[in-house]
């Protein structure tokens, strides 16, 4: 081929994704309708998220019993014991836009498994466990785990006896949902830190158990990014 | 013959690719007569794209990903946009898990959804005119030129 | 064009809370048994189709807010109380395996969606 000497390209090919991107935040930014301040700060909110409160919050449930009834009846007021407020965290002091202020604690019990999903979109409790996994926000979960959710939580390795009831929670409106899981055995005498470190994302989401000997959810391929997010 | 410029090229490929992109049943339709459209057609048609929860699906390898920077601006671009009232998480959602379509339901990435919808609720809600969006796309491309 | 006044109410209070009181009294109490409407879909739903016309039990009086189908369009003076419903499995799928049966799904609906069984 004649283009067998082409000079390497002066910059990295950019997609139009990110063409678009910047157009659409400059005009946005140009036509007042958020500042370049807004966007840095609900940015830097962003990257204060991430699972270690729900965590916590789980471990804080499993030592403290009255805890554990706040929780389970009130998660916008439990959350805050972890740090965590819904509706002030956030530059906009009404929650964030997507999120809304309404967690719900799924109580696990010995006949009684939670797993969320949300088949409509991805909705995800983002201010006390940050974002979501994308395997989470796929077609495929999504159709798949409502209906057949035993097949689904075997292929992320977790088997059920047949008599324990298996619940599905289809995220699918305002309230947003964290699973609170079975103290595992093993664990007697632990301390609030100890705790919170076994409970993985996974174990928030319903896809895992916490076990005294996971400190991280298994790991999976990563499908990189071309141009990834960098951290400051 | 003579050469086609690359703008041309890309047109003619352009053409091409959207020639096959049709609506499958695995039946090519064409704007169909109204009695070759059944209520069950109709109901498929109709129906709101985001709304899979139940359909089979076959068993696949559960993946993490490493988030683009345009995929967190846009993210970010799309609350600061509900956070100053251009619209509303639920608007968002309306629009970019149905209003979309089908076919790029399915076939474009998540993030390239909520990208196109914050970039059609501008010109919606007329904050901009499209002539707008069209030159500032076309300045931005420039710069990469 | 104009803005939605969405930060106005819910500064401060957030969201669904900035509804509480507007929707009247509810219409059904937990432990009811009702069945999901199949209202017609066209343009835009929150009510999945698997859950239309299937018997499901009323688990939690969840919060008001205005529908999902009406908040889509930044129509927000309706406010409906929101159900929090458990439906079984069995009575979801036909192909469901009864060897599980006490699997359930739960989910949220507006009232506009429930009828009594």
């Amino acid at each position: 081929m004649a283009e067998k000497h082409k000079p390497a390209p002066m910059v990295d090919e950019v997609s139009e994704f990110e063409i678009l991107e910047l157009a659409v935040r400059e005009l946005a930014i140009e036509k007042g309708l958020f500042s370049a301040d807004d966007h840095r700060r609900w940015s830097e909110y962003m990257e204060t998220v991430g699972p270690l409160p729900a965590a916590r919050l789980v471990a804080k449930a499993w030592l403290d019993p009255e805890f554990k009834k706040l929780a389970v009846s009130d998660g916008v007021k439990a959350s805050l014991e972890v740090g965590i407020d819904w509706i002030n965290d956030m530059p906009s002091n009404f929650g964030t836009p997507s999120d809304y202020c309404n967690l719900r604690v799924l109580e696990d019990t010995p006949k009684l498994k939670h797993v969320v999903v949300c088949t409509l979109c991805s909705c995800y409790p983002r201010p006390i466990l940050g974002q979501s996994p994308e395997w989470y926000r796929t077609p495929n979960y999504r159709r798949r785990i409502v209906r057949w959710p035993r097949q689904v939580l075997a292929e992320f390795g977790l088997q059920l006896p047949e008599d324990v009831e298996v619940r599905v929670e289809d995220s699918n409106q305002k309230s947003r949902f964290i699973v609170l899981p079975m103290r595992p055995e093993g664990t007697d005498g632990w301390t609030e830190e100890q705790l919170t470190e076994i409970v993985t994302r996974d174990c928030l989401i319903g896809v895992a158990m916490p076990h005294p000997d996971r400190k991280a959810d298994d790991m999976r391929p990563v499908h990189p990014a071309v141009n990834p997010v960098k951290h400051p | 013959m003579a050469k086609l410029s690359p703008t041309r090229q890309k047109v003619m490929q352009h053409l091409n690719i959207v020639g096959q992109l049709q609506p499958a049943l695995h039946v090519e339709t064409h704007a169909p007569y109204p009695d070759e459209v059944n209520n069950a057609y109709y109901k498929a048609y109709t129906r709101s794209p985001h709304d899979v929860g139940g359909e089979p699906d076959i068993s696949i390898r559960w993946e993490e990903k490493e988030e683009e920077e345009w995929e967190h601006n846009t993210f970010i671009t799309c609350e600061c946009l509900a956070w100053r009232g251009v619209w509303n998480a639920e608007e968002r959602r309306r629009r970019q898990n149905v209003d979309l379509g089908q076919t790029i339901y399915l076939g474009m990435p998540y993030y390239g959804r909520w990208l196109l919808s914050a970039a059609r609720i501008l010109v919606d809600k007329q904050e901009i005119t499209l002539t707008e969006l069209v030159n500032k796309i076309a300045e931005v491309k420039k710069r990469y030129e | 064009m104009s803005k939605s006044h969405h930060a106005e109410k819910a500064t401060g209070i957030g969201d669904p809370q900035c509804f509480k009181g507007e929707a009247g009294p509810p219409k059904f109490k937990v432990g009811d048994k009702v069945r999901i409407k199949d209202l017609p879909d066209i343009f835009y739903t929150r009510c999945q189709m698997y859950t239309r016309g299937t018997p499901a039990t009323v688990a939690e009086i969840v919060y008001e807010s205005p529908a999902a189908e009406d908040e889509a369009w930044d129509n927000t003076e309706q406010v409906e109380w929101f159900y929090s419903l458990v439906f079984k499995q069995r009575d979801l799928w036909p192909e469901y395996p009864d060897a599980y049966t006490n699997d359930t799904v739960e989910t949220e609906l507006s009232e506009r969606w429930l009828e009594p069984a």
